[in-house]
């Protein structure tokens, strides 16, 4: 299988396949990727890249990775483009049924266990790395990862998919809780646009959102919006 | 992943009124890291005859270094400079050495013959069979992409200016669908007296 979202592991050196290599429609579909969430006072950042691939083809360059749940509640997905637009399908199909049963919106820590039990549950046939990120009432912003066996836990920020391991020391670094809206989008501005500049998987644009309070606001980054850093030349 | 796409690279040669360019992205990656966006692949071999080399990124520097060796002598014995089509026989035969057991290399030749400065191109396997094409030539992971491009932009006899442009617009966006090549771009244009190398500002993802 190839690269979903994680390192690949390995590859063997078979025998040398003459002239082309034919684009790999036996690979699977993989937002192989850059997803963050974050805490800031008063709610949550979220931001990914938006490039899907099929093998080494880019079978999306304007992917939108952050998918709504509910209208305070946003997930990042991660690993195989399938496997996660179906989880948050039926995420989504469970938190309806539940919002009619009581009457108000949920709260973020009851839709990341329906994603969790679909997750842990399902955990041999799925290749999914999820980022529950929302606003509630009760609880203010909350960011829960869910990371590829199905494992939930709750976070101040979380990185996640294939290019968060080239970004681990940059957000530890510079993440400091209670920022403010503006720290908080250049923080994960930065992150994302670093892990663009060294991963194969992820690119395109940037994909922001701030939910709060006051719902959903969404921002994109694109060409020169992105964050530069060091290039030579 | 095959190894030939284990580091990724995307290189193009293209033939103008009395002018050649031949362009390549600038990454060096191992799989889906990108590790130095400097990484040469197009290597001059005479003051109007350069080769590009895309495929893994020790069999290209081999190659290169081995070939430049053979150049060598062969200028010394003849005591003149080597015609295009005289290399591409040397690369090809270099490369068919080694049938069992091959450089995973695919090259791209472009050069102007040293007296008659009349443009030549060509490409040829990893095995060295060779093809020799009138328009233009592509190697590397996103040879279907370069392909598209190529045959959409090209026209004949373009003035080195206008050959640049679209050989610029050909190797970029072809490289922007392809997740292993890119991180910046180098074209070389090849006139009869001059030879002026650009580099691309590109996306770097």
């Amino acid at each position: 299988m190839a690269s979903v979202g994680m390192m690949t592991s390995g590859f063997s050196p078979a025998m040398a396949t003459p002239g082309m290599s034919f684009q790999d429609m036996s690979a699977e579909v993989s937002t192989g990727t850059t997803i963050m969430a974050t805490e800031f006072d008063g709610g949550v950042i979220i931001g990914a890249d938006s490039r899907t691939t099929t093998g080494a083809y880019i079978a999306n360059r304007v992917t939108d990775k952050l998918t709504k749940v509910t209208d305070y509640i946003y997930c990042c997905r991660s690993g195989s483009a399938a496997d996660t637009q179906a989880i948050a399908d039926i995420v989504k199909y469970h938190n309806d049924f539940h919002r009619m049963e009581m009457g108000e919106e949920p709260l973020v820590k009851t839709v990341a266990h329906m994603f969790k039990q679909l997750c842990y549950d399902y955990r041999d046939q799925l290749t999914a790395g999820i980022i529950v990120a929302g606003w509630d009432k009760r609880d203010g912003g909350q960011v829960y990862s869910i990371p590829i066996s199905g494992m939930l836990q709750k976070m101040p920020f979380c990185t996640g998919g294939s290019g968060s391991t080239y970004i681990y020391g940059f957000v530890d670094s510079q993440f400091k809780p209670k920022m403010s809206k503006e720290e908080s989008l250049q923080f994960v501005s930065k992150a994302v646009s670093l892990a663009i500049n060294r991963d194969g998987s992820s690119g395109g644009i940037i994909r922001l959102a701030a939910i709060s309070k006051d719902g959903v606001e969404r921002f994109t980054l694109t060409g020169d919006q992105l964050p530069k850093f060091y290039e030579d030349s | 992943m095959s190894i030939l796409a284990y580091n990724g690279a995307a290189i193009m040669a293209m033939k103008g009124k009395n002018c050649v360019a031949i362009a390549a992205d600038r990454r060096f990656g191992i799989q889906a890291q990108t590790v130095s966006m400097d990484f040469d692949k197009i290597f001059e071999m005479g003051p109007n005859l350069y080769i590009g080399l895309p495929g893994l990124a020790t069999d290209v520097q081999t190659v290169q270094n081995r070939l430049k060796f053979r150049l060598n002598l062969y200028e010394l014995r003849e005591n003149r400079r080597i015609k295009p089509k005289t290399f591409m026989s040397m690369v090809s035969n270099l490369l068919y050495e080694r049938r069992f057991g091959p450089y995973f290399v695919e090259p791209v030749i472009a050069g102007l013959d040293p007296k008659t400065g009349e443009p030549y191109i060509a490409s040829m396997d990893l095995i060295g069979c060779p093809m020799e094409t009138n328009d233009f030539v592509v190697s590397g992971t996103c040879s279907e992409q370069m392909y598209g491009m190529c045959e959409s932009l090209w026209e004949p006899d373009l003035e080195p200016d206008d050959l640049f442009e679209t050989i610029s617009q050909a190797l970029m966006n072809a490289f922007d669908r392809d997740a292993v090549s890119g991180w910046g771009a180098v074209v070389y244009i090849i006139e009869k007296d001059k030879v002026t190398k650009k580099m691309l500002k590109t996306r770097q993802d």
